[in-house]
């Protein structure tokens, strides 16, 4: 399926940059033929590098309700449309352990190495606070506090599960490019895994180092 | 893997291919301000006559360099008011109503039901015209008992794009694929697709800058082997960024 995906992404992306391709050469030799003397200093936004993308990895710790802790680690994607908002899609992936009951009762495991696989995606939208913090007289980086509300899917016991995903997380520019951040977050899904059916809460901690482009 | 150095080959290329614009401010001045946003305080003002450097732009805002060599951000109306480079105007788009309605391409993402389970969709549109729009979408649902992904490809109409808040109406078809639960697989169910069509009606409002809201019903009919049709009742509500 991923790699069905990613053909046609691929295939597609090839189609569009033929089209473009050839639009702009059209476009050119209509410019050369209808006015010559064109000036090749013309300004256009294009010219001015745009940073309103963020892509980044992180790696911390995720409590999976009632499985105990795990590292997690995983990618972000994020555009920033105002200042203040942006949209963000985060995935993710992790390996549960055992219950209290699997290790103090030393019986047969509630799930299988298989079904222990924690994966998650979600779409987020963000609000940036922002703000400066200021090591001493002369170093002062931009940073943002910000919160997050999404939802998305976590694969756990063999199901997906829809998931509620809120967060808030902290960002320090170290240079307009790259940035770290300090994410917490709390995904929020249904699971039945230990008997009755309850609202389970994943709490993770992560470390992040993200880049502009 | 490929997809990431695919990304990281485009980044580093779009910063190569970064230029350093030199440009001359002809009002009598503009602030320049410590971050990319107007909650960063303003520290320090170019005058008329003076010729700055724009290095780059985040969400509106351009960073500036003075001839001394003092940095920091100007925001976009700002310079597009007081800055001229040979003669001409300082070529910002702003993204606006007006280019709002000459958008080309559009991604949406929404959250809603699917009759009682809930339901996320993720979706990217071509616009034809101002009226006609090309979509395609991918939508997962989650529910107790099954899991349901739609793929769909319809064609959306809007009848008036002049309006800041306008209805549109879809028809499309695909597939939607049901997956049981684990439990449910245990006693014996098993994966099925079927062919899926669909038609809606939705209202989108114009927010700011790339942004819109839209709001919509689609009724879904899943044409199963059973001797009657699956109908679903989808509500969405999602934004758009369009580019």
């Amino acid at each position: 399926m991923a790699t069905r995906l990613f053909r046609l992404f691929l295939t597609g992306g090839l189609l569009a940059s033929g089209v473009v391709f050839s639009a702009a050469t059209l476009a050119q030799s209509n410019d050369v033929l209808i006015e010559p003397e064109l000036d090749r200093d013309v300004v256009t936004e294009a010219d001015i590098n745009s940073n309103d993308f963020e892509f980044g990895a992180f790696a911390g710790m995720v409590s999976i309700e009632d499985f105990s802790s795990s590292a997690v680690y995983g990618l972000t994607l994020g555009y920033h449309v105002t200042e203040n908002l942006f949209v963000e899609v985060q995935g993710g992936t992790s390996e549960a352990g055992e219950t209290s009951f699997e290790k103090l009762s030393g019986g047969a495991p509630l799930l299988t190495d298989d079904e222990r696989d924690y994966q998650f995606y979600d779409l987020s939208v963000g609000y940036n606070f922002n703000g400066e913090i200021f090591f001493s007289d002369g170093t002062t980086f931009n940073t943002d506090f910000y919160l997050q509300l999404g939802g998305g899917s976590t694969s756990f016991g063999g199901d997906n599960k829809f998931t509620l995903s809120l967060g808030a997380g902290y960002r320090v520019l170290v240079t307009d490019h790259i940035a770290l951040r300090l994410d917490v977050r709390d995904r929020i899904f249904s699971s039945e895994l230990t008997g009755e059916k309850k609202d389970t809460h994943n709490l993770q901690y992560t470390l992040g180092a993200t880049f502009f482009f | 893997m490929r997809l990431l150095w695919i990304l990281l080959t485009l980044t580093f290329s779009s910063i190569v291919a970064a230029a350093e614009v030199q440009v001359t401010v002809v009002e009598p001045y503009a602030d320049m301000h410590t971050g990319p946003a107007s909650e960063y305080p303003a520290f320090h003002a170019v005058e008329r006559g003076e010729k700055i450097t724009v290095i780059s732009s985040h969400t509106g805002w351009y960073k500036v360099r003075t001839a001394k060599g003092v940095e920091g951000w100007i925001p976009g109306n700002a310079l597009a008011k007081t800055i001229l480079q040979d003669d001409k105007t300082f070529p910002i788009e702003d993204k606006d109503f007006d280019a709002f309605q000459q958008r080309l391409l559009e991604f949406s993402v929404l959250a809603g039901r699917i009759d009682n389970t809930n339901a996320l969709s993720v979706n990217a549109a071509w616009l034809v015209t101002s009226n006609i729009a090309a979509e395609v979408s991918f939508t997962q649902a989650l529910g107790d008992f099954s899991e349901n992904r739609l793929w769909l490809v319809r064609l959306q109409h809007t009848a008036f794009p002049e309006w800041r808040l306008s209805p549109y109406f879809t028809i499309g078809a695909g597939q939607i694929q049901t997956t049981p639960t684990a439990t449910l697989v245990q006693s014996g169910a098993e994966t099925r697709t079927n062919d899926l069509l669909e038609v809606g009606v939705g209202a989108r409002y114009y927010l700011i800058k790339q942004f819109s809201v839209r709001l919509e019903y689609k009724r879904l009919t899943a044409l199963t082997e059973r001797e009657a049709f699956e109908e679903l009742n989808q509500w969405q509500l999602g934004f758009s960024v369009f580019f």
